[in-house]
Parts: structure tokens; sequence; C-alpha cells
């Protein structure tokens, strides 16, 4: 029974770890992929018109072979950046890239980079770098770069760490409010503007809500990344400036707490899992609750999936402490001991210079990083105003290696506040807390 | 097992030709079983981050087991808040899944029912549909406006308050203290203040919470198949002449199944409880496709924790040194079982 046992267990685990491990091997990706093998098969055979080779053969030898994993997004995305690949393989004989793009990516991109044979160019979200530039994963690309100073400089930040610059930014969204006007107009209210208050908001999300009828002023969820937006707001901050020490026992940070969390508890927000919903956006375009501060993400989706919703969007409410929104955004690395370090450079480069920002932005679902393209992103799309705004006021959403722990402690407390099983007094000394271990670490 | 010493050539011939017939399976054993079991007793002893190559790893000894078991901190308490949400979920499954599935298979043995077949197939359905799409199914199950809700309102003629159960952190028995006027605020200072590992003794005694039992209710659902079969094939082995012998002196069918029945089942019984322990202890895809361990860290599971710290916190070593801990928990866990079901059982 023993042995038995002991095997049973021993299969499981590494079952586990088989999972993980195997993802290396080529998945199938999304649909542009095969029209891409059609193209990287043709290019070599149109150059080369007197080779006799079938055209299934692997392209010449001085042909450098990239790959640029990501995670799938919106068909749209997906087809958009397909096409710039496209178009960097046609302008670049002598390199061609493929791109693959993966489910469940965070697991697959750390067993390839640990593998020891990590992808050319890959998606790193900016809470994740710091975790990376610790492991000495990824190069530091910021003087192979076009035109440094033109992104934004909180998303230069948001991939800088000890003054290195690492990777550029794709694009971005940050956070704004998004505001139900019928609901508006049918409690007789003012809609939101840029110059609303905190006492403004609650004001609203407290005219707004029909508890009987399961609507709510506001949908605000347990999480910190929307948080920690009022902690800036109240001019908190989550760490001092050098990263030596957590400042979550500040007044700053109780009065955003207290804020954030009396909302909830005073009945004039609610969850989304209270409102049936998976997120706050599902939750908005029910008519559930009259408000959400979500990223810019949430309009391709409204106009999806809730095509009646008659909603505007406006900035976030200033604090004590003035404007503060987040920015959210996932840059191009590269790996430290890359095998093509040029021609991956130059993909990096070709996808976020100027021109492929501009190509890649122009759907109108993420921002570009590029403040030269903020007049003519804004001619096509006045509406999404308010999210570029945030670009001047928001803070970058990145720390210190570790601070996953954090995040999980304060969102882990909110959802005890929310509840009423912990004060907001605990949920802050606790994140206090572990921050101050995570920093020492 | 014999080993073959035999001098005799045709000894030696068969010893030849057993260890070529089982050399496939040894190498497929050795390099999937031995090998990964060795490199995660070493990656337990570093602190490997799991991104960069295994080879820049530093041995740093036993640190990664005393950051969870015995130094205070966010590892400890996760650990811990772990291993307690981890063993009342054992706790709460184990004992229903038994006890239901030998109901089950009680049933579905006795001959004078019609249609056994089709009821054989109906419990075992949910053993061998996809755990994921499963938990996706009750997900919609659980929400607040979603069938569990509405049945129980039902049920209750409208007295019931429909909850969002997968977003619900309040433990079971904290929720009933909280009947008799017993919360966090008005708890006496010795449950909220005393830390035992980390957790404090009011959090240890919260029992699972509404979202965990959910998953518990969820996986129970989905295992008691397999344990019918396995109870319905032992069942079939107790020879028709012992019941036939004991109707004869006049034992009723309670006394017969308590005094026949039971014991002659606690074999099948105790491989039913090893295998839900052992179930229970690293249950990992319906938190992860239900849960990622909220709400506020109640359905964090051991293995859970080790695929957290493993892929999203960046300590593959200390993931690993969790396995280990939670391979020794299951271990004892059995090795006690044993004793208590009997150690005839085990043949």
């Amino acid at each position: 029974m023993n042995k038995r046992l002991l095997t049973l267990w021993v299969l499981l685990l590494v079952g586990v770890l088989l999972a993980a491990c195997g993802g290396t091997a080529a998945e199938p990706t999304a649909a542009p992929e095969t029209t891409e093998v059609d193209t990287a098969v043709q290019e070599p055979a149109a150059t080369e018109p007197a080779a006799e080779a079938p055209v299934a053969e692997a392209p010449a030898a001085d042909v450098v072979q990239l790959q640029l994993m990501g995670w799938a997004s919106s068909d749209a995305e997906n087809i958009r950046l397909q096409e710039m690949i496209d178009n960097f393989n046609a302008a670049n004989s002598d390199v061609q890239a493929n791109l693959l793009l993966v489910p469940d990516y965070d697991t697959k991109l750390q067993t390839s980079l640990a593998g020891g044979a990590p992808p050319d160019v890959f998606y790193i979200d900016s809470f994740k770098l710091p975790d990376f530039v610790a492991a000495n994963a990824i190069a530091p690309l910021g003087d192979k770069l076009e035109n440094v100073d033109d992104f934004y400089p909180n998303l230069r930040e948001a991939f800088t760490l000890d003054g290195t610059f690492y990777c550029p930014p794709k694009d971005f969204s940050t956070l704004a409010l998004e505001y139900n006007k019928d609901m508006f107009d049918a409690a007789g209210l003012e809609y939101p503007t840029a110059d609303w208050t905190w006492d403004d908001l609650r004001a609203a999300a407290e005219a707004l809500t029909d508890s009987d009828n399961g609507v709510y002023g506001m949908v605000l969820s347990a999480d910190m990344a929307r948080w920690i937006a009022f902690l800036y707001q109240a001019d908190g901050a989550v760490t001092n400036a050098d990263f030596t020490a957590m400042t979550l026992d500040s007044p700053a940070a109780q009065e955003a707490m207290d804020f954030y969390v009396g909302l909830v508890q005073d009945g004039y927000a609610a969850q989304p899992a209270d409102l049936d919903s998976g997120w706050p956006g599902e939750a908005f375009g029910k008519q559930q609750a009259a408000m959400s501060m979500e990223g810019n993400w949430i309009i391709s989706y409204l106009n999806d999936q809730f095509p009646d919703v008659n909603f505007g969007v406006t900035e976030l409410p200033a604090g004590p402490g003035g404007d503060a929104t987040m920015s959210f955004t996932v840059c191009y690395g590269v790996p430290a001991n890359a095998a093509h370090m040029d021609a991956s450079v130059r993909l990096v480069n070709f996808l976020t210079g100027p021109d492929g920002m501009k190509a890649w932005t122009d759907l109108g679902l993420a921002m570009p990083t590029r403040a030269s393209l903020r007049d003519g992103w804004l001619e096509k799309y006045p509406d999404l105003e308010p999210f570029l705004n945030g670009a001047d006021y928001a803070y970058p959403w990145q720390f210190r290696p570790g601070f996953q722990d954090v995040l999980d402690t304060v969102n882990s407390g909110l959802q005890e506040a929310f509840t009423g099983l912990a004060t907001t007094e605990q949920v802050l000394q606790n994140a206090q807390e572990v921050g101050t271990e995570v920093l020492n670490r | 097992m014999t080993v073959a010493t035999g001098v005799r050539g045709e000894d030696r011939q068969n010893a030849i030709a057993g260890w070529l017939f089982m050399t496939p399976t040894l190498l497929i054993f050795s390099v999937f079983i031995i090998i990964p079991i060795i490199a995660a007793v070493y990656f337990s002893m570093t602190n490997w981050n799991g991104i960069s190559p295994p080879a820049e790893a530093n041995f740093i000894g036993l640190d990664n087991y005393k950051a969870i078991l015995t130094e205070p901190g966010i590892r400890q308490t996760d650990f811990f808040t772990a291993l307690k949400n981890t063993t009342y979920f054992a706790l709460g499954v184990v004992p229903m899944q038994t006890i239901l599935s030998l109901l089950l298979a009680v049933v579905v043995n006795q001959s004078l029912l019609r249609f056994k077949s089709f009821f054989r197939t109906t419990y075992y359905f949910p053993s061998i549909t996809s755990s994921v799409a499963i938990s996706l199914m009750f997900l919609f199950f659980y929400q607040k406006s979603g069938l569990v809700n509405q049945v129980l309102g039902t049920l209750t003629f409208g007295a019931w308050e429909p909850i969002a159960w997968m977003a619900d952190p309040r433990g079971l028995i904290h929720i009933v203290l909280s009947w008799f006027g017993l919360t966090i605020q008005t708890a006496p200072d010795f449950l909220t203040q005393t830390d035992l590992f980390g957790v404090t003794l009011w959090s240890w005694i919260s029992g699972p919470s509404v979202a965990l039992t959910g998953i518990m209710i969820m996986n129970t659902w989905t295992t008691i198949g397999t344990m019918m079969i396995i109870f319905l094939a032992a069942l079939q082995d107790i020879p028709n002449f012992v019941y036939e012998a004991s109707q004869i002196d006049g034992a009723s069918p309670w006394t017969q199944f308590r005094r026949i029945t039971l014991p002659m089942l606690r074999p099948t019984m105790f491989f039913v409880v090893t295998l839900g322990l052992i179930g229970t202890y690293q249950v990992f895809d319906q938190i992860y496709v239900m849960s990622s361990g909220g709400p506020a860290k109640t359905t964090l599971t051991i293995a859970y924790l080790v695929y957290r710290n493993g892929f999203n916190n960046s300590q593959m070593g200390l993931g690993a040194a969790i396995a280990i801990v939670l391979f020794i928990i299951i271990f004892a866990l059995t090795m006690i079982q044993r004793r208590i079901t009997g150690s005839e059982a085990d043949n």
C-alpha cells in the first residue's frame, strides 16, 4: 500500500510538473497563424526564383527566424498584429518573424525562460517586470530604442527599474469613470465631469442606488489595482520613493481605504459577484450599476456585448490630494541571452516606433504610448479622450520583486473589509507588514 | 517479488526476459517519476525563482521549510491558511463522498432495482466529465440569481436570502457563532489575539468559507461516481451464501448491512478513504477554475499555493518545499488512517 500510495502521489505531482513543462511544444494558435505560414514560405521562394526546391523547404540559412510570443486578445487586435508582422517580414528580407499567441501565457513564458529557449520577443506586464529583472531574464533595451523621450514618462517609469529602462510599452490603458447616462437622467442628476471630487462621487452613488431592485450607484471590486487610484488621489503611496519602506500606514492610505470600503459598506456600491457578474464591466453593461471605474478595454466590450447601454466616460474624480489614475501597460521584452539581439531589437523598434505604434493603435482599442501620436489619435477617437488625458497624471503599476504577496494581501483584505470580516485599519496594517517583509527579502 | 538468484540457465534466462519486459516501464518510471522526485527535493532546498535556468539557483538548505513552518511572516501565514482550508475541505468531502457513494452502491446493487445500468451510468457520469467544464457550470449555479439560490428559495418559501456563493468569504462556523452574537468584534481577545502559526485562533475555527463549501459540494458530486464503482465491485464480491445464512438466522436487512456488508467492505473502505484523502489534499483544478484561491484566501489550498508560488510569485523553490510538505502530510494521514481502519485491511 505504501508503494502504491507513493506512486499515486508522485504520478499526480509529475503530472502537474509535466503539464507545466510540456508547454514548450508549439501549440496551434489563433487563425492568423495559418496565413502567416503561407507568407513566410512564399517570401524566400519569391526572392530566389531560380531555386528548384519545393515550396515547403525551410527558408535560406541566412534568414534569421524570430518568434514573438504573446497572449491572444480580441480578434481585431490579433489580426492587426499579424498584419504588422507580415509588413515587417516584407520589409526585412533577412529576418522572418513568427507570431505565437498562446493560452496560459505566464506559465508558458516562465517555463521557456527557465528552459533556456525563450522566444526572441515577448510581452511583459509592468507588474511582472521586477521579477524578470531580479532573475536577470531580460535585456535592457533603453539605449537601442527609437526616440525614447516620446514615450509618456509614467509609461517609461513602468518599465524602468533602478534607473534602467528595459523595454518599450506596446500600448497602454488608464482608469476612468464610466457612467450610465440613462440612469443619471432618470435620477435627475448632472453627468459626472472631470472636476468631480470624492464627495460628488459618493453623493451621486447614493442617489443612484436602489438596492431593493438590485441597482447600485457603483460597481467596485476587491482589487488593489482599483483602490490604489484612490490611494494616489488622497496623496498617499504604497512605498516611499526609493522603495525602502512601506507607507500604507499613512493617514492618506487610511482615508482612501475608508472611502473605498465605505462605498460598499454603506450600500452605495456593490461587488461584481453581488450583481451576477464576473467583472465590473459586465455589471455596468447589465445596468445594475450606474458607474464603474475601468480602463478603456471596457469600451469595446460594452459596444460588443451591450450595444444598447447609453454611457459616457469622464476622468476619475479628484481626491483630497488631487487627480490620479493608474496606467496599465505591457512592453515588448527581449531575453537577456537573446540569440538574435539585433534582429529582435529591429522588430521591437518596428512595432513601437512612431509608424508601427500608429498602425497598431489606429484600431482604437489600446492607446498610443507616444505623446507625438496623441493629437492624431484623438481626432479619430474623441470619445476616448478621458482615458488618454489620464496619461498626464497616471501612476505606473509596478513595484518591487515579490510584490504579488502585497497585492494578494490587499485584495484579500479588501474582500474581508467589504464583508465586515476585518476593519480597514487591520487591512492596512497587514499590508504594511507584508510589504515590509517583501521589501526586506 | 522474488529475486532471481538461481544458477540454472533456465532461471537466468527467465530473469533476463523478466528484466527485458520490465525495461520500458522502468525507464519511464525513472525518467518521469524518480528523477522528478529527486529534482523536487533538490529544488525545495534552493532559492530557484522558476524564471532563470535552474542551474543558477543557489542552495539554501532548509530555509524554505523554515519560512513556511517556523518563521513568522506571509509565507507561514499563507501556508497555514492553506493547510486550514484544505483540512476543512477534506473533513467535509471525505466523509460525505464515502457515505454517499456507499449508499449509491448499495442502492444500485439491489437485485430488485429496475433500470440498474441507467442509474449506474447516471451516477458515474460526473466522474468522467471534464472537471473544468463542470466547474464552469457550477460557477453559473452558484451565482446570486443562479440555480442553487433559486432552489433554496423555493424550498424555504422565499425565506432564503440569495448569496453570491463564490464571493462569500464568511466561514460556516463563524456564521453559526454569529447567530449567538459572537463575531470578530465581540469575540474574546484570546481568540482574536492568539497567533498560532501566523493564523489567529479565531481564523482557525472559521470553518470552510461559503465559497469553499460550494466547491466541496461540487467536488463530492464529481467524485462519488468513482467511489461508487469501487464499492459496487466490492459488494458484488461478497458471496450470496453469507446473506442467505444470516437470513435463516433471522437477521433483518439492517442487521445484515451492519454485521455483514460493512465488515466485509472494510478493505474497500480503507481504499476509498485513502483515495479521498489524497484527492482532497491536492485539490487544484477546481480551485484554479472557480476561485483562484479567493475570496479573501479562503479557498487557497496547499496545491494551489504550490502553483501560485511557482508561477505567480517567482518562488519555485518555496513551492517545491510546500509540495514536499504536502506529500509528508498526506503520507502521515494515510498511516494514521491505516492504524484506525486496522491492519487487516491492508491486503
